[in-house]
């Protein structure tokens, strides 16, 4: 019996592979804009399926921005014992410096408590009137706005363990409230772009597919010449990626055209409040990480498919 | 390269039998005919050498190499070694007839200048180098089975088999085409035809396997292969 061996192998150079991707290019485009109808609403439904997770993941961003903007109310204070020396509240502070999540902390003296009292109450000259300063030292702690609120409450734990503290107060509602509602953008994001992209992956397979039984004759003969799945598969990979890619470009024409007619009152919004402001969305990180996913995407969904197909064909 | 099958059984899923123990030499550089009706196993026959299928049973040798037990990955460089031309013709409609010859050659990244000299060769091979560049749709029936012929030799095949190649063809184009095998045969390729039409069969002088329900019921040559 003859022993079993390998069939030898022709090797092909990277001149043949460049060759075989440029005409792949040229077979997928030529393709893409015989059928323009059919591949605009591909790329319209990959669009909106992309355009949904993509605004929530810029809600979430831009909440985080305006967050921030009001970053200075975001955090603790720490009221010290009248006639505390003013070591302890000095040491706090270099302390709280050190710590991760702090963005900024203030000491305020006595006499500094005394003469904003003086300025911004009416009834400053009262405390004239006393022999000794009523008012305690006091260090005031600005968090990172993404702090979750029980990073917040170990921050200010270790504060009031520092020696003469008699009050911490934490503004926590904000936070728990801003914090809330991230939890809800973040999961509705996840839950959605993981339906959603699955869903870009199914219409681009389902696409592929077709397109797969269009050229069915096509497959069988290069079967028999000789081609591998590889090499049958790889239009059709192509053709997905460019399904998704074109997608996704639907998809950041939709956000920014939603950004360019949110902007103006959203503008009117933070002027009232004397802020100003930057909508995060029309970066080019951004862009490119939509680009990428419908691309990846487009390919998951033609790889399943013609992987499926091609195995039935009895393709190697 | 030469082609053996020994004992070989194919058993299709729904029980029917289309080759039942079939053992026969095909000697290297051979022309010969499969014959048989419609259903003797004779497209079971082919597609077990170009692995399309495989046997239940028994063993398909290749150049002494027992092709049943060739790995997946390696049937398409297997295949190269191959030149397969079916009655259908399986031309692509949207390529030019110089595009659907040189198609073998994309497959295994030959370089563009030596492509166009082997389609160039396999075109005027067949007599068809004057309509290298009109589509399938605009050939004859005859000319478009030789454009699958000159696809099948392009790649310079050590075997080549047909499947009813003249199905379609009136007796005279049949007899034309397999003449353009008789002269592969003659180049020392080894040559397998599986045809329905023993008249035609008669008129060539090669020798001939007869199948009838999957086995082998005549083997023998005539006065040209003997």
């Amino acid at each position: 019996m003859a022993r079993i061996r390998v069939w030898p192998a022709e090797s092909r150079s990277w001149g043949a592979y460049w060759r075989d991707h440029g005409r792949v290019i040229r077979d997928t485009s030529h393709y893409v804009t015989g059928r323009f109808a059919t591949t605009l609403w591909v790329w319209l439904t990959i669009g909106v399926a992309l355009a949904v997770p993509a605004a929530l993941y810029l809600l979430e961003a831009n909440l985080v921005r305006a967050a921030g903007q009001w970053r200075e109310s975001l955090g603790f204070s720490v009221y010290f014992k009248t006639g505390v020396a003013m070591e302890e509240p000095r040491s706090l502070v270099e302390r709280l410096e050190a710590m991760d999540g702090i963005e900024r902390v203030w000491l305020t003296t006595p006499d500094d408590a005394l003469a904003e009292f003086r300025e911004l109450s009416d009834v400053g000259d009262v405390l004239g009137l006393m022999d000794d300063n009523p008012l305690p030292a006091s260090v005031r702690a600005t968090v990172n706005p993404t702090i979750s609120p029980s990073g917040l409450t170990t921050l200010a734990e270790a504060a009031a363990e520092a020696n003469g503290v008699e009050d911490v107060v934490v503004e926590r509602s904000w936070l728990e409230r801003l914090g809330a509602v991230r939890e809800i953008v973040i999961r509705l994001y996840w839950s959605l772009a993981g339906i959603l992209g699955l869903g870009a992956a199914l219409i681009s397979g389902a696409t592929v597919r077709v397109a797969i039984e269009a050229r069915l004759e096509e497959v069988r003969v290069l079967t028999l010449v000789g081609a591998g799945r590889g090499y049958v598969r790889r239009p059709f990979l192509y053709l997905g990626a460019v399904y998704g890619l074109g997608g996704a470009v639907m998809a950041a024409m939709a956000i920014s055209a939603l950004l360019l007619f949110l902007e103006e009152p959203l503008e009117r919004l933070f002027g009232s409040y004397g802020r100003d402001l930057e909508l995060a969305g029309f970066d080019p990180i951004f862009h490119l990480m939509l680009l990428v996913s419908g691309a990846v995407l487009g390919v998951i969904g033609a790889v399943a498919a013609s992987n499926q197909r091609l195995k039935r064909l009895n393709v190697a | 390269m030469g082609v053996e099958f020994r004992h070989v059984v194919k058993r299709f899923e729904n029980g029917a039998v289309a080759l039942s123990d079939v053992s026969v030499t095909i000697p290297t550089g051979s022309l010969t005919f499969l014959t048989g009706h419609s259903g003797a196993g004779k497209s079971t026959f082919l597609n077990m050498l170009l692995r399309l299928d495989a046997p239940t049973r028994g063993r398909v040798l290749v150049n002494d190499v027992d092709i049943t037990g060739i790995k997946r990955r390696h049937l398409p460089v297997y295949r190269r070694h191959l030149g397969a031309v079916f009655q259908d013709g399986q031309l692509l409609d949207g390529r030019s007839i110089f595009d659907n010859v040189a198609l073998p050659l994309h497959v295994v990244g030959m370089r563009p200048r030596d492509a166009r000299r082997r389609v160039r060769a396999a075109l005027e091979s067949v007599d068809l180098l004057n309509k290298a560049r009109l589509l399938p749709g605009q050939l004859s029936a005859g000319e478009r089975q030789r454009v699958v012929i000159a696809r099948a030799v392009v790649n310079r095949p050590k075997i080549l088999l047909a499947d009813e190649p003249t199905g379609n063809l009136d007796p005279t184009l049949s007899r034309s085409i397999i003449r353009l095998f008789q002269r592969f045969h003659d180049v020392g390729v080894t040559v397998i035809v599986a045809t329905h039409d023993t008249e035609l069969v008669g008129t060539m002088g090669s020798r001939v396997v007869e199948l009838d329900h999957g086995r082998i019921v005549g083997s023998g040559g005539t006065n040209a292969d003997g």
